[in-house]
C-alpha cells in the first residue's frame, strides 16, 4: 500500500539537542564541544550524539574529571573568539567549580567594560526521579537565576530543546542551558511521550527570554518549566473532563524572564499556581509571586498557590523522593484547591 | 509487506533478548524509507532501527516488552 501522507519525523530531546549543536558546528568552524564523556559516548545523558563521530577529537573533547579546569578553559576559549559548548555532567557538580562560573563567565563582560565578551554554553543535566539521590538530582536553576550576568534557558520538548541551543550558540553572552535528565526521552529513564516530538530537520531559533503558552485555558495559570511543564500539561488533559481549563505557561528562560507572558495570563485567569522543582525558598516561585504583587495583586481571586520541593536534599528512596517532587498528584491538588 | 526485524546486537549471544525502548512512528503511521522508527536496545545499548522501505508501518510489540534479536518488531506495507 502507498500513502501520499507526509511521513512524521520525531525525535528526542536529547537527539534534539544534539542536533541543534551539530548544526552550528557545520555553520561555524568556532563552536567546539567540552566535557566529560561528551565523545564516543555522546554525554550521559545524549546530548552529545554522533558528534564525535562528525567533527572528531579535535572539536568535541573528552576532559578529565575536573570541573574548574574546563570550564576555565572554556571561559578562556570564548573570550580568545572561540564558541564553546561546554557540558557540566550534573549541575550538582557546581559546588567545585562556582569560581568559574560566577566569578569568570559571569562578570568578565562586566569587568572589562563591555569590552571582552564570554560567548560560551554551559549546559548541564538537572532534575530528579530516578533515585539518584541528594547529589544528583537537583534543579538548581534559581541558583544560578539568582547571580547576576549568566542568560538561563530551561527546555521542556524537542521543539524548545533544540531551537534554544541554537540561539543560545548564536549568543554573545554566556548562557547556562539546563536540560532535565527525565524530560531527554532516553530509553533508559521513566518517559513521558511529550519528550518525543516532531522537531524540523533545519535549524531555527527559540528566542532566549520568550516563554510559551504550552497550553491555552481559562480557569487557572500553571506557571512552570522543564519536566513540570510535561506533568503540568498532563494534568491539564486530565482536568478537562472535570470541567476545569487550565493555562499552562512554560517559561523556558529565567534569565531574562518573560513577565508579560506570566501577568497577561494571570489577569485572564485571576488564579495562578507556580510549579518549580526546585526548592521552595528564596527561589522561582517566591520570585513570580513579587512580580504578581509588584504588578497588580488585585489580578487574583485567590491567594497566590506554589507547589516546590520543600527545603530538604532530595531523599533517594524512591517513596521518599516522590514525597518531595512535584508531582501530577500534587499539581491536581493544587488546581482543585484554586477551583474550590 | 516487509518485516522489520529486531537488530542482531549481540553476535556472541544470537538469543539475546532486547527491548523497543522507544517507538517514533505511531502504529498506522505513513514511514520513508530510511526514516528512524525505533530506538532499541540489548542490556544498555541502544541503536537506531530504520525503516527498510517506505509505507504504513505497522508496531508488532509494545515499548518495553522483551523480543528476540531477529525477531519482526515492525510491518511495513
Amino acid at each position: 500500500m502507498t500513502s501520499t501522507e507526509t511521513p512524521t519525523r520525531r525525535i528526542t530531546t536529547a537527539k534534539a539537542m544534539a542536533e541543534g549543536i551539530a548544526l552550528e558546528m557545520r555553520r561555524d568552524p568556532a563552536v567546539f564541544v567540552m566535557g566529560e564523556d561528551v565523545g564516543a559516548y555522546g554525554g550521559i545523558f545524549g546530548s552529545t550524539t554522533d558528534l564525535f563521530a562528525e567533527f572528531g577529537a579535535d572539536r568535541v573533547i573528552d576532559t578529565p574529571i575536573s570541573e574548574t579546569g574546563f570550564i576555565g578553559a572554556g571561559i578562556g576559549a570564548a573570550v580568545e573568539g572561540l564558541r564553546p559548548v561546554v557540558e557540566l555532567m550534573f549541575i550538582d557538580f557546581y559546588g567545585v567549580c562556582m569560581d568559574q562560573i560566577t566569578n569568570h563567565m559571569a562578570k568578565i563582560h562586566y569587568e572589562s567594560g563591555g569590552n571582552v565578551t564570554v560567548p560560551m554554553v554551559l549546559m548541564a543535566a538537572t532534575g530528579g526521579g530516578y533515585s539518584d539521590a541528594a547529589q544528583h538530582s537537583q534543579c538548581l536553576w534559581g541558583t544560578f537565576a539568582h547571580l547576576p550576568g549568566i542568560k538561563v534557558v530551561v527546555p521542556s520538548n524537542p521543539y524548545d530543546a533544540k531551537g534554544l541551543m541554537i540561539s543560545a550558540i548564536q549568543d554573545d553572552n554566556p548562557v547556562l542551558y539546563l536540560f532535565h535528565k527525565g524530560a531527554q526521552g532516553l530509553v533508559w529513564m521513566e518517559k513521558n511521550p511529550r519528550s518525543i516530538a516532531h522537531v524540523p530537520e533545519e535549524s531555527f531559533t527559540v528566542p532566549i527570554g520568550q516563554a510559551a503558552i504550552a497550553r491555552q485555558g481559562t480557569d487557572v495559570t500553571i506557571v512552570t518549566l522543564s519536566l513540570s511543564v510535561q506533568h503540568s500539561l498532563d494534568v491539564a488533559e486530565q482536568l478537562v473532563g472535570e470541567g476545569i481549563s487550565v493555562e499552562v505557561i512554560d517559561l523556558r528562560s529565567l534569565v531574562p524572564l518573560d513577565t508579560e507572558t506570566v501577568l497577561t495570563s494571570v489577569a485572564k485567569t485571576g488564579r495562578v499556581l507556580v510549579v518549580d522543582e526546585d526548592y521552595r525558598s528564596f527561589g522561582l516561585t517566591g520570585e513570580i509571586a513579587a512580580v504578581i504583587a509588584e504588578h497588580d495583586p488585585t489580578m487574583l481571586k485567590k491567594p497566590f498557590r506554589r507547589l516546590a520541593v520543600p527545603d530538604v536534599p532530595i531523599p533517594y528512596a524512591r517513596v521518599l523522593e516522590q514525597a518531595v517532587l512535584p508531582t501530577r498528584d500534587k499539581i491536581t491538588d493544587h488546581v482543585k484547591e484554586l477551583m474550590s | 509487506m516487509t518485516e522489520v526485524p529486531f537488530p542482531m546486537m549481540s553476535e556472541e549471544e544470537p538469543d539475546a533478548e532486547g527491548v523497543v525502548g522507544t517507538w517514533f512512528v505511531n502504529h498506522g503511521e505513513t514511514v520513508a524509507a530510511g526514516q528512524v522508527i525505533a530506538e532499541v536496545q540489548v542490556d544498555k545499548v541502544s541503536q537506531d532501527v530504520e525503516a527498510p522501505v517506505g509505507g504504513v508501518m505497522y508496531q508488532l510489540v509494545a515499548e518495553g516488552v522483551g523480543v528476540r534479536q531477529g525477531d519482526p518488531v515492525a510491518r511495513i506495507d
